[in-house]
């Protein structure tokens, strides 16, 4: 007989799923050697069900929000019944349910006797998965084989036993010892989640346990129905460009979103976007997938939880052929690094149905992967330099943008480093790395600030990658409802022997002398609403703290104020404002 | 007679906690004075004496110890009310404390704000100098500019400076030379300087944790400066010790000189106080919590251990110091309903606090409060408020929720208090969430301790929305931190940064050996000079470890011992045993080598603690407490009914009653709900149980 459900126990259970996931995370942020998954945090724990339906995840970034399940399923689909207590499975590969190459993911199977019940799993973005490059950012890349070494569903532990051979034939095609590493760490954060779900069949036993998560799944779905009610009908369209494909300069792809809402179901049609690339500015499907779902949820209740609940009112029409949905053997590295244009576009298509809702544009990122010999150690070193990366993140109705939040894949949740940590690690000297004055888009709520960053390059053999955008005027973080757009991004290298040479936004920079000082800047956000909204009090604010300069206060917010007492004149304001109108 | 006391000033009242050698307590509270906090402190010591039959100087010639915490330092912080403080930095970084590392907590909400920044951009000056990774000196300081910075903030009115550099935990060099500049030029401004504070890598939480000590220096001095010249002249000669986050005490020298460590003190030593009132029963765990006038506490005792975390945070800025982890919301008594932009009621996290107070108080208040609403629904006496000495305004009340909530939400007077008790109970219940449902422990499981002066009126409430079915209302709940401070030992937290391989070499273990020398030298120099003999001092020690090329550490308890003879193979194995617990695997057998970031030492002094007296029985009848009944609005019935009130000082040991009912004491009343059953134990803790498990038990 079935028990009335509980809603109370309902909710108890979300919180544990959610702790034992939050844990697993916590084992993962503490244990790992890569500072793109200790202190950049770009991983995903998660607990599946035997089936592969999503029933709790903690990712630390957005992008990664539905990087598990496809990847998931297919493992499941791929060993049928030789799944066995103990077994170890690793996946990576983006063209068997994978998001990014680099994202190797861990899935261990949980066990109520001999009956397989769920899956706890973890996913980071590794330091080094082989291919042509070091670090996995390749813009030379044709194809997936000079990216990164494919690993389809492999078992590295079968029955609780280590396949010495299988581990070493990945790990002696992968650069970094690090790695190795941090894979045994996610093993750590996957038993951690496997613990704790088995503490969870012990309190509510099997049979209760799926009935209170069908009862959970049920909740959510219901409460996602519920916000996409809330859209009115109809169809809302959003269009916006990714820039330079890598190969040929000037290039520009386009992404055509249509956006269907009818009563609680919503449909999400990329077709008509640009074809795919010849390099890698490719997505798999799975990362097109996370960068959708995540811009959604910005758009709705954030309290809703992160279970496959989510995703049943949610469908999404991706063609096969495009550069968000790339063909086998695409390139496909710079998939997630799309993210900033498919989201603008669902900005600008719910711009009119959920006007205070949707941001202005955020900064599209720019990211530099050094790597090269640290002289100090006499080791290999490696790091995406997320602390110059971070620019700020668009306006919204009723709030500014966000100051140096970074790309809108992390919404925040990426960690600059922190500058001692930095210098401890990598043989780099900072310089500099402070808020860029008049970098945010003005508007009745302006744009979040970006950075600018300085170093001098200490290491030895250094090669630099290049991914990203927002380097050309278009590409600036879009402004809306009469804000204007955020500043550019740039990448300056300042080399000993006096020269200088500007990055481009997908190149390998090699070469690069010990003493070569590295210079970036990463754009502020869009603004929102009329900048000659903004009341002078919040500009005055800005300027004092040389957010915003005199000049750009007077010809961008129609305020002035005196460059030396900082004192505001009303008179001179009203007579700026009033003659723009 | 030797008398102890506690004292513990909260936004809106003092509370004090008078025990003598044989154990017997007198409980006061007086009504904060935000202004001076140390006037009401007085005035309550006041009262005391002459509750003992005494003048204030007589009592406190036989006073030996006074233990005393203080909100002042917090308040600051959270109202934005810190001293006016600058920040002096390392030419190029000095956005570090406002960035806080570019994080948004809340990474789907595009509304989510981030806290102001404590220093604004404007009063944070950069300096030319530098100290490499390593601790090598590569630009000397800039003495000058440091100079022309402090003329600058001298023409601030700058009371405060925060001094942080990079890489000041490997060489302080620099940054005790801008001190001492700043000293000359700026004498009467507080000086907090980084490799001081905290001499702990990472540049973020150094310099937050710098300049939160900073920004609220000088209040702490100026206030405990008052209160030490009042009890002074009124010839105090015994101790007095200051309550800290970490749930211990110190002396007034040792913690003006690192304010930042009061800032979590407030609530610390709730815990220590549940712990004294559940020595009775079975449950080492439970949540505690304490309603106060302006705030709410809450914190998760489990297996007779609090939780203390090296780091936390305040209004979102860290803070690298040891302390209590308690979730602390703006609800209490004082605060104030309102409406929000979608039409929906709120209530806080402003509050009216003492003054001008709830509008019942009649003191000038308008804006309806949490005490507004239970006076309106009968449950707090307009006679018997804080034991009779403040009479409460009805009609204030009344006009108040009227005006400003009922009107424009279209409900009649009742359902408007009703509401207002019923928003304020779910948002308790939601902070009591993070630290058990969030944590994945069920809150269901554990008792919940409930003290403060408006808790248990609002326990059964905050109980029902939660599923819990038992609460235990300490005989002192009103003044439970006091009561927790007066069972708390002397404690001190010192740290040193030394990052190396461990045993990587013989420089290496050395310069530990140095540092812990140094700390321990220095944890001694303060235990003693609080008069503490070296038998009740306790020393733990804890080194922040990890693997080779990882980011975070595991702090693992060492002892004395493998220190001294640095037996760093006794310390690896211990750290490998730790981190395959917490984290599912060891790196034991690949022999990695451990790599050592931080020294550690937890200084304790132990202090008496005096047993708690236990009631004679009594019988069950409470007929003789009976004071009367009035009406008072029951939800279950959605309308008012007479019910009985009963006189709390009146029941002990072995009394019981069955809800609805109320039960007044001089400083808290205890609402206790339909159907609801009320029980003294014999150290006079009423516990209330819900229906459910009464029924669960006997059958």
């Amino acid at each position: 007989m079935k028990r009335k459900i509980d809603p109370i126990e309902v909710a108890v259970l979300q919180r544990r799923l959610k702790s034992i996931t939050g844990e697993m995370g916590l084992t993962l942020l503490r244990t790992t050697r890569s500072p793109i998954l200790n202190e950049a945090r770009d991983f995903v724990t998660g607990l599946y069900d035997a089936r592969g339906r999503m029933l709790e995840q903690t990712e630390y970034i957005p992008v990664l929000a539905f990087a598990l399940q496809p990847a998931c399923e297919n493992v499941i689909r791929f060993f049928g019944d030789d799944i066995h207590p103990g077994d170890v499975i690793l996946h990576n590969d983006v063209f068997s349910g994978g998001n990014q190459n680099n994202d190797v993911a861990v899935f261990k199977p949980i066990f109520d006797g001999k009956t397989l019940v769920a899956w706890a799993a973890c996913k980071g973005h590794q330091a080094d998965i082989g291919g042509a490059v070091q670090g996995g950012y390749n813009p030379e890349a044709r194809e997936v084989w000079q990216e990164a070494l494919r690993i389809p569903a492999v078992k590295v532990y079968e029955r609780g036993r280590l396949r010495r051979d299988v581990w070493n034939l990945i790990f002696a095609n992968i650069r970094l010892g690090i790695v190795e590493e941090d894979i045994k760490a996610q093993i750590g954060g996957a038993t951690v989640g496997e613990r704790g779900f088995q503490a969870l069949l012990k309190r509510f036993g099997r049979r209760r346990l799926d009935q209170l998560l069908d009862a959970l799944f049920d909740s959510t779905e219901r409460r996602v129905r519920h916000e996409i009610a809330a859209i009115p009908d109809g169809i809302y369209r959003g269009e916006s460009h990714a820039f330079y494909d890598g190969v040929t300069d000037g290039t520009k792809m386009k992404i055509n979103l249509a956006v269907t809402v009818k009563g609680e179901a919503i449909t999400f049609d990329f077709s008509g976007s640009a074809p795919q690339t010849a390099g890698f500015v490719n997505a798999p499907y799975s990362a097109t997938a996370s960068a959708l779902l995540l811009t959604f949820l910005m758009l709705i209740d954030p309290d809703i939880p992160h279970n496959a609940g989510i995703l049943r009112p949610i469908r999404i029409v991706n063609p096969e052929g495009s550069f968000l949905n790339a063909r086998f053997p695409a390139a496909t590295t710079f998939g997630n690094s799309i993210t900033g244009p498919t989201s603008d576009a669902i900005f600008r298509a719910f711009a009119e149905a959920l006007p205070r809702m949707v941001t202005a544009g955020w900064n599209r990122f720019l990211g530099f992967a050094v790597s090269g010999n640290d002289p100090r150690h006499r080791r290999p070193y490696v790091d995406i330099l997320f602390l110059s990366l971070k620019g700020g993140s668009g306006g919204t109705w009723s709030a500014d943008g966000y100051d140096h939040i970074g790309l809108i894949n992390c919404a925040g949740g990426i960690l600059a480093q922190d500058y001692e940590m930095f210098e401890i690690h990598d043989p780099h000297f900072l310089l500099k790395h402070e808020y860029l004055q008049d970098s945010a888009g003005a508007g009745r709520w302006r744009g979040g600030v970006g950075v600018e960053t300085e170093f001098e390059i200490r290491g030895e053999n250094v090669t630099g990658v290049a991914f990203g955008d927002g380097v050309e005027e278009e590409a600036r973080a879009f402004g809306l409802f009469g804000g204007k757009p955020g500043s550019r991004n740039e990448i300056r290298l300042d080399y000993p022997d006096g020269t200088a040479r500007f990055a481009k936004t997908k190149e390998i920079v090699r070469g690069i002398p010990r003493g070569t000082r590295f210079s970036q800047t990463a754009g502020g956000g869009g603004g929102y609403g009329d900048p000659f909204e903004r009341p002078p009090g919040e500009v005055l604010a800005d300027v004092k703290n040389e957010l915003v300069s005199v000049a750009a206060a007077r010809k961008d917010y129609g305020v002035w104020i005196d460059p030396q007492s900082f004192a505001l004149d009303a008179g001179k304001t009203a007579a700026l404002r009033g003659a723009k109108t | 007679m030797r008398y102890r006391v506690g004292v513990d000033v909260g936004g809106t009242f003092t509370d004090f906690l008078l025990m003598d050698a044989g154990g017997r307590t007198a409980v006061h509270k007086e009504l904060s004075s935000p202004a001076d906090p140390s006037e009401a402190v007085l005035r309550g010591l006041t009262e005391l004496a002459r509750g003992e039959a005494s003048n204030l100087e007589a009592f406190l010639a036989r006073v030996s110890i006074i233990v005393h915490g203080t909100t002042v330092t917090t308040n600051a912080v959270l109202t934005g009310k810190t001293a006016r403080t600058g920040l002096l930095t390392t030419r190029g970084f000095r956005d570090a404390l406002q960035m806080r590392r570019g994080i948004r907590e809340e990474m789907y909400d595009n509304r989510y704000h981030p806290p102001e920044p404590i220093v604004p951009r404007w009063l944070r000056l950069p300096v030319t100098e530098r100290v490499a990774a390593d601790g090598a000196l590569v630009t000397p300081l800039d003495a000058a500019g440091v100079e022309r910075a402090a003329q600058r903030f001298l023409g601030e009115d700058i009371e405060a400076v925060a001094v942080c550099f990079l890489h000041a935990h490997a060489n302080a060099k620099n940054e005790r030379a801008a001190a001492r500049i700043v000293r000359r030029l700026m004498p009467h401004a507080y000086l907090s300087v980084s490799s001081e504070v905290i001499p702990q890598v990472r540049y973020y939480e150094r310099t937050s944790t710098t300049v939160l000590n900073a920004a609220v220096g000088p209040i702490l001095a100026r206030y405990l400066g008052n209160l030490t010249a009042k009890l002074a002249a009124a010839r105090y000669r015994g101790a007095l010790l200051i309550m800290q986050s970490n749930g211990g005490v110190a002396v007034p020298a040792a913690v003006s000189r690192l304010a930042a460590t009061t800032l979590l003190s407030g609530p610390a030593a709730a815990p220590a106080a549940g712990l004294a009132c559940m020595t009775l029963y079975h449950d080492k765990s439970f949540v505690t919590m304490d309603m106060g006038g302006t705030s709410f506490d809450t914190a998760l005792v489990r297996d007779g251990e609090p939780a203390v975390s090296a780091s936390a945070s305040v209004n979102r800025y860290a803070l690298a110091l040891p302390s209590m982890e308690i979730n602390t919301i703006g609800a209490g008594g004082g605060s104030i309903a309102w409406i929000d932009q979608g039409g929906l009621l709120r209530m806080g996290p402003a509050s009216a606090g003492a003054d001008p107070g709830p509008a019942c108080y009649a003191r000038g208040g308008i804006e309806p409060t949490c005490t507004d609403a239970n006076l309106v629904l009968g449950y707090l006496s307009t006679e018997y408020f804080a034991g009779g000495r403040i009479r409460l305004d009805t009609g204030a009340a009344q006009r108040a929720i009227t005006g400003r909530i009922a009107k424009p939400l279209g409900l009649s007077l009742e359902q408007a208090a009703h509401g207002m008790v019923q928003v304020i109970n779910v948002n308790m219940a939601a902070a009591i969430r993070e630290i058990s449902v969030q944590k994945g422990y069920d809150p269901r499981e554990f008792p919940l301790v409930c003290a403060g002066g408006a808790g248990p009126l609002h326990a059964a409430g905050i109980a029902a929305e939660l599923g819990i079915a038992r609460i235990v209302v300490p005989r002192d709940s009103s003044i439970f931190c006091a009561a927790g401070m007066l069972r708390t030992d002397l404690r001190h937290d010192y740290v040193r940064s030394c990052a190396q391989t461990l045993g990587g070499s013989a420089a290496g273990s050395g310069r530990v050996r140095r540092l812990v020398r140094e700390m321990l030298a220095e944890a001694r120099r303060a235990l003693a000079g609080e008069g503490i003999p070296r038998a009740r001092q306790r020393m733990r020690f804890q080194l922040d470890l990890r693997y080779t090329g990882q980011y975070h550490e595991v702090t693992v308890d060492v002892s004395a011992q493998s220190l001294a003879a640095v037996n760093w193979k006794a310390v690896r194995e211990r750290f490998h045993a730790q981190h395959d617990r917490l984290y599912g695997y060891a790196l034991r057998a690949e022999g990695t080598a451990v790599e050592l970031l931080n020294a550690r030492l937890s200084a304790s002094g132990v202090t008496h603690k005096p047993a708690l007296p236990r009631e004679p029985r009594r019988g069950r009848g409470c007929a003789r407490a009976l004071k009367g009944k009035r009406p008072a609005y029951l939800s279950e019935r959605k309308d008012y009914r007479e019910i009985p009130v009963f006189d709390g000082d009146r029941l002990g040991h072995g009394n019981r009653l069955q809800g609805p009912a109320i039960i007044e004491s001089a400083n808290t009343s205890i609402l206790v709900p339909v159907s609801w059953r009320a029980e003294y134990d014999v150290l006079g803790n009423c516990v209330l149980s819900a229906p459910a498990v009464r029924k669960r038990r006997s059958a």
